[in-house]
């Protein structure tokens, strides 16, 4: 984990070739585009609303012309119902990972800062983390609170923040030792401010690759515990809900189950080759 | 040697204390217990009672040790829904799941091993590829896309296996594939690095160039140098055998622990949920306290760089 580079070299190192886009990737990175604009256009693009039920057309099959995806039992949208999913999905999966990112890093710096004792209790907390499946920790306090969406957000917040922790914690700590940290502080700058200003631009894209890691994994969770049921509530609908929901009409309407789960692959898929080509870019160290 | 071990069973405890300081932080965070564990319809009477026998007029920190002294006791209250003792829940649906899980970690072994030996050994051949791209679809689908779509091709079009239940060993097929190729695709890609990594090392090229056959150089050089890390990966898989099939049992409708405890979590039977979390986290501890034995007796190294660092 530690930059053997000399502190010159970084700068030169960061200079990234930027059109050396392989046509994989930018398929992945068309698709998230694509997935973002969906979820943030949902109210304009979606031609029904998420509850409007069409009696008339129950379980119609793809290709019609009123609904393209066709509709489930109660006779609503599965397109309608497939965008507006994709925007809580993505609201959830984006909250949750800016919220363990920020907190890992926090953590991580703390215990750099402070060492000892602090920094002892972040490294034994995040192998607790680690060492506990977290679908289990997560069911347990659904259990105890009840599902909620901010609930839901914030713990899946919780969801890899020790990835983040242990990267701040080790390039925080080997950064300390380079001339450009100790010529700041020697000029009398507030550890908040080293840390904010100048250690974390220093280690900003090891943690984006660690984001791109970590998030298709907290699509992956969201999606499993609303398809348990035990997620995203409705009148709400999630991909997860969605699959879970059509699995009921697997032999007589499987589209309104394949949709959903086609974009969760797709969507992980996507993420995942992003994620692996930006780490041989930025990071190498990173296995 | 025995500090080596010390350490690791003192960290088994930490991590066990830490999960019941969980359940109990949790517990208290979401509201009365008396009210939570015997429902709000019981009557006031009962209530009072679960409240001395419970000490929850006690202050907070004597409460935490109480709580503490009653799991140690293996006292884990009882189900909200049948009043039976929850560990007793708990352990009959214990067999259901090894039903499913032990044969799919056996899958597992029995494709990721060999496949990340061989794909290793032929980097960049057809198997290598299949293996990476196995490996990459095995994390992306998730298993509940993965139970269902087997679910439409081998039951719903060919009919050939039931959906779901668990009458015969046939009920069995496609929640053990389910979860054992998803399994198996990680197991591989893990194999594969330490593989690789152990073959570009120098006692590898040391070992060729002085004349040994590739073969015995794989057998006995390479092979044990990637055992190391690829234990660890099995020991995780072993640590979820418990609490590794939550979705695939819900897919297929098992009766198994992943099964009761989804139900217990809907239904916010908070006592059953909370025995599964502590047997879970037992199963895990014991599964990493074992592999880091294993590691003991795999790697000298690791023994001597603890005594090393030890002073």
């Amino acid at each position: 984990m530690a930059d053997l580079s000399l502190p010159g070299s970084t700068a030169a190192k960061r200079t990234i070739s930027w059109p050396r886009i392989p046509p994989v990737v930018a398929v992945a990175i068309l698709w998230v585009v694509a997935m973002l604009v969906v979820a943030i256009l949902a109210e304009a693009i979606a031609p029904y609303g998420v509850t409007k039920m069409d009696l008339r057309n129950r379980l119609s099959a793809p290709g019609n012309a009123a609904h393209w995806l066709g509709t489930d039992e109660l006779g609503r949208d599965v397109l309608s119902r497939l965008i507006f999913s994709i925007r809580i999905s993505f609201l959830i999966a984006f909250g949750a990972t800016a919220i363990s990112a920020i907190v890992g890093t926090l953590l991580g710096f703390l215990a750099a800062h402070f060492r000892g004792l602090a920094e002892q209790a972040v490294l034994m907390l995040a192998d607790f983390q680690a060492s506990m499946p977290f679908l289990i920790l997560a069911l347990a306090v659904l259990a105890f609170f009840g599902s909620s969406l901010p609930l839901l957000i914030g713990l899946m917040g919780l969801y890899g923040w020790e990835r983040y922790a242990r990267i701040a914690r080790g390039l925080a700590v080997s950064a300390t030792g380079q001339g450009y940290a100790s010529a700041v502080r020697q000029l009398g700058a507030a550890p908040s401010r080293i840390y904010l200003r100048h250690i974390l631009p220093n280690i900003a894209s090891t943690l984006i690759v660690s984001m791109t890691l970590v998030f298709p994994e907290v699509i992956l969770l969201e999606s499993g515990l609303s398809f348990l049921g035990l997620g995203v509530q409705p009148p709400m609908t999630s991909l997860g809900n969605m699959v879970g929901y059509g699995r009921e009409y697997i032999g007589s309407a499987p589209w309104i189950m394949l949709t959903p789960a086609a974009i969760i692959t797709l969507t992980t898929l996507a993420v995942s080759l992003i994620g692996d080509w930006l780490r041989d870019k930025l990071d190498p160290t990173l296995a | 040697m025995a500090r080596y071990f010390a350490i690791r069973i003192g960290r088994a405890m930490i991590t066990i204390a830490l999960v019941v300081t969980f359940a109990f932080v949790v517990l208290r965070l979401s509201g009365d217990p008396a009210l939570i564990i015997m429902g709000p319809e019981a009557p006031p009477e009962v209530i009072a009672a679960f409240r001395k026998a419970w000490g929850l007029d006690d202050p907070i920190w004597m409460q935490y040790f109480d709580y503490f002294g009653a799991i140690a006791k293996g006292e884990l209250g009882r189900s909200m829904r049948d009043g039976r003792p929850a560990i007793a829940l708990v352990l009959e649906r214990i067999p259901a799941t090894l039903t499913l899980t032990i044969p799919a970690l056996l899958l597992k072994l029995a494709i990721g091993i060999p496949g990340g030996i061989f794909a290793a050994l032929h980097r960049g051949s057809l198997i290598d590829r299949a293996v990476m791209i196995g490996a990459v679809a095995g994390f992306t689908v998730p298993s509940f896309v993965l139970g269902l779509v087997l679910v439409l091709i081998f039951a719903v079009q060919l009919g050939w296996l039931p959906s779901g239940g668990q009458e015969t060993w046939r009920h069995a097929i496609l929640p053990v594939f389910t979860l054992g190729i998803g399994g198996a695709a990680v197991l591989a890609r893990f194999t594969r690095s330490a593989m690789l990594e152990v073959l570009g090392q120098s006692y590898i090229r040391t070992a060729s160039a002085k004349g040994v056959s590739w073969r015995a150089v794989v057998l006995s050089h390479a092979l044990p140098n990637a055992a190391i890390p690829t234990v660890t990966i099995i020991g995780f898989m072993v640590g979820t055998l418990i609490a590794g099939a939550v979705v695939v049992e819900s897919v297929f409708s098992w009766p198994g622990v992943g099964r009761l405890l989804v139900v217990a979590v809907a239904n916010r039977d908070l006592a059953v949920v909370q025995c599964i979390l502590l047997l879970v986290a037992a199963t895990m501890v014991t599964s990493n306290l074992i592999v880091d034995f294993l590691y003991g007796f795999l790697d000298p190294r690791l023994r001597s760089r603890e005594a090393a660092g030890a002073h």
